[in-house]
């Protein structure tokens, strides 16, 4: 559920300015061993206790069957009723089965979500003239006294005369492509409380209806699921609320859930419809508790808005919504990057993460190990999984899947094209597989993994690496590899690296020392997902090295850094957060984790690059053609000062790229707040600009009126330390260069 | 015509500064050089931190030894870095730019340092 990463650095002369270290926040547990106490016997391990217990203690969290808090139900909607998978209408064709050649009709412009678009008046002779055309503002952005949470990541949809986007609070609006004028607004009065980890919505879904006729209201419509839990319906015309869809246009997704408060639970992704049905994940804030409200992925009727499937992994065989006093059932897995729908198949291909408390596995169940951090292929009708692909076994990296998966032909033995899915990770392992039915296309090795030694929790003995496919990540850290402007953060860093456990990419968590998770879960591929140019074979791919330096900490020593999960009374928000320190309440340990830097520069300890782009060439043997650092150090420098160099040094960066019949690649991503355009052929940056605030988000391209535009949300990202904006910036070329 | 603070030129006091910041990166080499090298890394830091600690010294008592010994660990420093990394200029700067520029004030140093000692051996009282 998150997507972070910081700051990175840069060179600068003040060597002198001596980082004399603090290890006090990585020190050793001290009071070593499990608490026995707090484990729970082996009856006890799989759900939780009906009831508080008696003595609910000063780290208790309420009951999972105690009543949701205020705000959870943000709308105060009523139940929604069910309807039979069989009943529902036969689908229309969609935008995004086939978009108009100017139009950006889904997430990733196209029920395939490859990121291409036929577009090609913009080309690598004329990229350089592109100039701002007009820039919109959404309104969403922190107010005096709110911390800053935003991180927009928003990508606009354009289909036919509109372009349809949501602001980082889900407010929703259509705007004219050609100048940016809001042709309506359709504001949801999302609270703060609500925000999560991030105040991001990725964008938002079009959906044509069979059952009103066109011409009517809600013929078109824009779906969309909140922060706060509701997936609402409007009409694409006007952005008023459908009243055939739910309650007024809106359902309750938290109905179900059992005890939650505002935050916990959320929607960043435009949900998926498949066949009729609107496909709905969320995320669940990270390493909170073991017991954290469920990761159920559901389905909808995308006509009324009715209850039609559940997939809850430990209640496999029971689709229905959970009745009386019941919810679904508690820490499982969630999934909360973009799902890509397949009409042909019937099945939506789900992104998981791992099940909570990320970092110890010790109490997971066995379907929970069986599906999580894979792609699950779900039956549309049903809600039951087709096939599983697991990219980590028994995760506790935080390997959580943050990319959405792309579809494409991949050319076969026979001559004959496989359908295929792209399954990136944040492990840079890329996976092919075949859609029909989960096998990879291309080899994969299970290699032996080193064990653990933390009591009661075991590693797999193996993991899986797709050898066919280029891998998206550095060699393993040394000792020399690690940086910094001096010899003394160097040093620093040196003694970092010696103090921790490092056997390589699975080096399993540890109590008696840190370790350190590389990729880890900032790394590889992350929710930008992979751009498929499908013409030319070449599939763009940016990714991260960002290692992570963590260590399991006894529950004695957590409640002395206060760690409480957000939904305990006592929760104080400046003591862990997801991507931080987690209490990871209900299970023997808690975790302190931070980025593998030195914390009085704020510079990573290794050395750069920290951010990639490679293009790999798919229809002749998954070739690397070209690959390069991705980010400048111009915006950034040690204590986070922009040094100006135009050095492409390599910066972690965040949201995918675009690639355009044209021959072109866009993408922003990076921290030193760029859009650039690259040479698809040769990965030459051949124009940039800069933005007002930081581009992590995907961005898209249209035209409209014979004049093609390039845009990007400039919305910045909290944790990556960009500037935070409203700001979608829109480009294309004056009337001269056309 | 040189200021003069407490009967020394305003040169010898920043010889004198340049000798307790040299002196002080000789300690912290040597303090997380020893850590360092007792959790099975790098010796660089420890051995160069004691040769830093032993130019600073010189340094405070007014020898051009010390300003040699500097040069001496600035040899050192960029032997060990080009033995390490080559000549990969990202890796270079952490290890050897700073002492590098640190290197420049040091030989500026000498014909001060020199001066001090002349006049020590002349029999003056520094």
């Amino acid at each position: 559920m998150r997507r972070y990463r910081f700051l990175a650095m840069g060179m600068a002369a003040a060597w002198l300015c001596l980082p004399v270290s603090s290890h006090a926040q990585f020190a050793a547990a001290g009071s070593g061993g499990p608490p026995g106490a707090s484990i729970p016997g082996p009856g006890r391990a799989d759900e939780p206790a009906e009831q508080a217990p008696a003595d609910p203690g000063y780290f208790a969290g309420p009951s999972p069957y105690a009543p949701q808090a205020p705000g959870v139900n943000a709308a105060n909607l009523p139940d929604i009723g069910s309807v039979a998978a069989d009943s529902l209408p036969a689908m229309l064709p969609q935008a995004g089965a086939a978009p108009a050649p100017g139009d950006w009709a889904t997430y990733g412009r196209d029920d395939a979500q490859t990121r291409y678009s036929p577009l090609a008046q913009i080309t690598p002779e004329n990229v350089s003239h592109l100039q701002v055309a007009f820039t919109y503002h959404t309104g969403s952005y922190p107010r005096p006294g709110q911390t800053n949470k935003w991180a927009a990541e928003t990508t606009p949809i354009k289909v036919g005369d509109g372009l349809y986007m949501c602001s980082a609070q889900n407010d929703i609006m259509k705007l004219d492509p050609a100048t940016g004028k809001e042709i309506w607004r359709r504001n949801l009065g999302e609270k703060y409380e609500a925000i999560p980890y991030t105040a991001a919505c990725k964008g938002v879904t079009y959906f044509t209806s069979s059952q009103v006729p066109q011409g009517q209201p809600c013929h078109n419509r824009i779906l969309e699921g909140t922060l706060d839990m509701r997936l609402v319906a409007v009409d694409a015309a006007t952005g008023e609320f459908c009243p055939g869809f739910g309650h007024g246009g809106q359902v309750n997704l938290m109905q179900g859930m059992g005890e939650s408060v505002p935050g916990f639970v959320a929607m960043t992704v435009p949900p998926t419809v498949v066949n009729g049905v609107v496909v709905v994940n969320h995320q669940v804030l990270d390493g909170q508790r073991r017991w954290a409200p469920s990761g159920v992925v559901r389905g909808y009727d995308a006509e009324s808005g009715r209850f039609v499937w559940a997939w809850d992994v430990k209640h496999p065989d029971d689709h229905d919504q959970p009745t009386g006093n019941r919810h679904y059932s508690r820490g499982t897995p969630n999934s909360w990057a973009a799902m890509t729908g397949d009409d042909a198949l019937g099945l939506v291909y789900v992104p998981t993460g791992n099940a909570a408390g990320d970092y110890f596995s010790g109490y997971r169940s066995a379907a929970e190990n069986a599906v999580s951090t894979s792609i699950v292929a779900l039956d549309v009708r049903t809600g039951s999984p087709r096939w599983v692909f697991q990219t980590v076994h028994k995760d506790v990296w935080d390997y959580d899947m943050g990319s959405q998966v792309t579809m494409m032909d991949m050319p076969g033995t026979d001559g004959q094209t496989v359908p295929a899915i792209i399954v990136p990770t944040k492990r840079g392992q890329t996976f092919v597989l075949d859609r029909r039915t989960g096998q990879s296309i291309l080899p994969v090795e299970e290699r032996p993994a080193p064990a653990g030694d933390v009591a009661g929790d075991t590693r797999a003995p193996t993991q899986p690496w797709s050898v066919g496919m280029p891998s998206l990540h550095m060699p393993d850290l040394r000792e020399q590899d690690m940086w910094g402007m001096s010899p003394i953060d160097q040093l620093y860093c040196r003694i970092k690296f010696r103090r921790a456990h490092y056997v390589g990419e699975f080096t399993p968590p540890s109590l008696d020392r840190p370790w350190i998770m590389y990729p880890g879960n900032n790394g590889g591929s992350d929710w930008g997902s992979m751009a498929y140019d499908p013409q030319t074979g070449i599939l763009i791919a940016n990714w991260n090295a960002s290692p992570m330096y963590a260590q399991l900490i006894t529950r004695s020593k957590a409640d002395v850094l206060k760690l409480m999960p957000i939904d305990d009374p006592h929760y104080h928000p400046g003591a862990g957060a997801a991507e931080g320190n987690g209490p990871m309440e209900g299970t023997p340990y808690a975790i302190t984790i931070a980025p593998f830097w030195d914390p009085f520069t704020r510079m990573l300890c290794h050395k750069p690059p920290y951010g990639m782009i490679t293009a790999i060439d798919m229809k002749h043997g998954q070739k690397v053609l070209w690959q390069h650092p991705l980010g400048t150090a111009r915006a950034n420098g040690p204590w986070g000062l922009p040094t100006g160099l135009p050095w492409e040094i390599g910066t972690p960066n965040n949201g995918g790229a675009v690639v355009t019949a044209g021959g072109l690649v866009f993408i922003g991503a990076a921290t030193d707040n760029l859009i650039r355009a690259i040479d698809e052929r040769t990965g030459r940056v051949l124009w940039s600009h800069v933005l007002p605030g930081g581009g992590q988000a995907n961005p898209m391209t249209y035209e409209v009126n014979g004049r093609q535009y390039v845009a990007i949300m400039a919305g910045g990202h909290h944790f990556m330390m960009t500037p935070v904006t409203d700001q979608l910036v829109v480009f294309a070329l004056p009337q001269a260069a056309r | 015509m040189l200021r003069e603070y407490g009967g020394k030129p305003l040169v010898e006091w920043l010889v004198l500064l340049l000798g307790v910041v040299i002196f002080l990166v000789g300690l912290v080499f040597v303090a997380g050089g020893a850590e360092l090298a007792l959790l099975g890394g790098s010796l660089y830091y420890l051995l160069c931190g004691l040769v830093l600690l032993a130019s600073g010294t010189a340094m405070l008592m007014g020898r051009t030894l010390g300003a040699l010994l500097y040069l001496a660990a600035l040899a050192y420093t960029w032997a060990w870095s080009v033995w390490e990394v080559g000549f990969s200029p990202v890796d270079l700067l952490p290890r050897a730019f700073g002492p590098t520029l640190l290197g420049l004030p040091v030989l500026f140093s000498i014909p001060v340092l020199r001066r001090m000692a002349t006049r020590r051996a002349i029999g003056g009282i520094c």
